[in-house]
């Protein structure tokens, strides 16, 4: 609760601490067992690999906010640089916001939006507009 | 605590804020599917303001709750006119017209080379306040669950007050309020702002959890979800909404014993409860005996 609090009233009083995007994305594969996908997360910072980092990864339905909790997952580094391996256990198909949290070498979030079903994900696009990753 | 009972707690206090709103509403005797709206009009509004300008998240919760209540001030002006379905109806249509404002807003600023803002149905990415300060999970688990005690306090000072009896006054018998001098629409105009402002100041919060943000996020399920949370809860107490989610999230969820079928058996809880107890579980008669037996 004191470490709780200490970091709440360190963010009211510091600075803003990185400025540099980070550039994500998914190839999920799925496995034998319904709602299950082996996925690749691949990683860049400024355009190039981003090797070294510990993700977490999550998912959430852009439909139903906060109403499905998937298990977190911590992703293990991958055959290249730049990539992480992590199962995602969701709990049906569909669209998902796909949570990538990184704890180092940065603090941040990216959420990724894939469609998923039955052949694997694919990136959601909406509009006639490209998303930005 | 692990990430999982982290995100989950946060998840909770997050979506207590919209239960509680629907509840304010409910025991002034009006029952909203539109409170989404202003949870959307919160998170819109305080991840502008943190993503765009800078401004610190608490000046922008701040904005996002002013924001909120003005749009529910504004929605309230002729849909309280209205009673029972007719008034379900009309907020459920204002929800969904600030939903396709969502889609239509395009208002994007460049931050270090990069565009920031709401970009139509592409969403808002990128609302990156809470790890920009370095706030860790348990930091904002905090700030959420001490922003919500907050509220709760305030509730049960409204509820042992003359003002928390005219509420219920009004929701139990509107005419004879009247007959005893209250100005109903007024009243219940404050309330509908006041319950905007609660669910904006959720919105505010659920924006920066998620850094990411998209008009769907604030669609008719979530309106129904809140609902659903303080009818279930029960409307006998502030705890009641709160009881709903934690049934919700905290037990079906949090198990996950039922898995994809969890909306199936939520909709069933509900549909029970709507018939075994019509005013959830906390409800009054149960609330009262609790207070007799334990106060």
């Amino acid at each position: 609760m004191a470490k709780a609090a200490f970091c709440l009233v360190l963010a009211l009083v510091s600075l803003p601490a990185f400025a540099q995007r980070l550039q994500g994305e998914l190839d999920c594969k799925p496995t034998r067992t319904d709602f299950i996908y082996n996925c690749t997360v691949k990683l860049a910072r400024n355009g190039e690999p981003l090797s070294g980092a510990q993700i977490t990864v999550g998912a959430d339905m852009p439909s139903m906010p906060m109403a499905h909790n998937v298990k977190p997952v911590k992703a293990k580094a991958g055959k290249a640089p730049g990539e992480y391996e992590a199962t995602l256990d969701l709990e049906m198909l569909g669209e998902w916001a796909v949570k990538l949290r990184l704890a180092a070498p940065v603090k941040d979030q990216l959420i990724l939006l894939y469609e998923f079903d039955e052949q694997g994900a694919r990136q959601v696009r909406r509009g006639d507009r490209p998303p930005r990753k | 605590m692990d990430d999982y009972t982290v995100g989950i707690l946060t998840n909770i206090g997050l979506i207590s804020f919209i239960a509680l709103s629907a509840y304010l509403l409910i025991i002034a005797g009006e029952m909203s599917f539109g409170q989404q709206g202003f949870f959307g009009v919160g998170a819109y509004t305080a991840g502008v303001a943190t993503a765009m300008y800078g401004i610190p998240l608490p000046v922008a919760a701040v904005l996002a709750m002013g924001a909120g209540a003005t749009a529910a001030f504004l929605v309230g002006l002729p849909t309280l006119r209205l009673r029972g379905l007719y008034f379900a109806m009309a907020t459920l249509a204002a929800a969904e017209m600030f939903r396709i404002v969502f889609e239509l807003l395009h208002f994007q600023r460049d931050i270090d080379g990069e565009p920031v803002g709401p970009d139509g149905t592409q969403g808002f990415r990128g609302i990156r306040w809470v790890f920009e300060n370095g706030v860790e999970p348990e930091g904002f688990l905090a700030l959420v669950w001490g922003m919500l005690a907050a509220v709760i306090v305030l509730f049960l000072l409204v509820e042992r007050s003359r003002l928390g009896a005219t509420l219920r006054m009004l929701g139990e018998d509107p005419e004879l309020a009247r007959l005893l001098g209250i100005h109903v629409e007024r009243f219940k105009l404050g309330v509908a702002a006041v319950a905007g402002a609660l669910a904006a100041l959720g919105g505010a919060l659920y924006a920066h959890h998620n850094t990411y943000i998209e008009p769907r996020n604030f669609d008719i399920m979530l309106g129904v979800h809140s609902l659903a949370y303080a009818l279930i809860g029960g409307l006998g107490t502030v705890f009641g909404p709160l009881l709903g989610v934690l049934v919700d999230i905290g037990v079906l969820e949090g198990s996950r014993v039922f898995q994809g079928y969890r909306m199936i058996v939520f909709g069933g809880l509900v549909a029970l409860l709507l018939i075994l107890r019509p005013r959830g579980l906390l409800d009054e008669r149960t609330v009262h005996w609790l207070k007799r037996r334990f106060a």
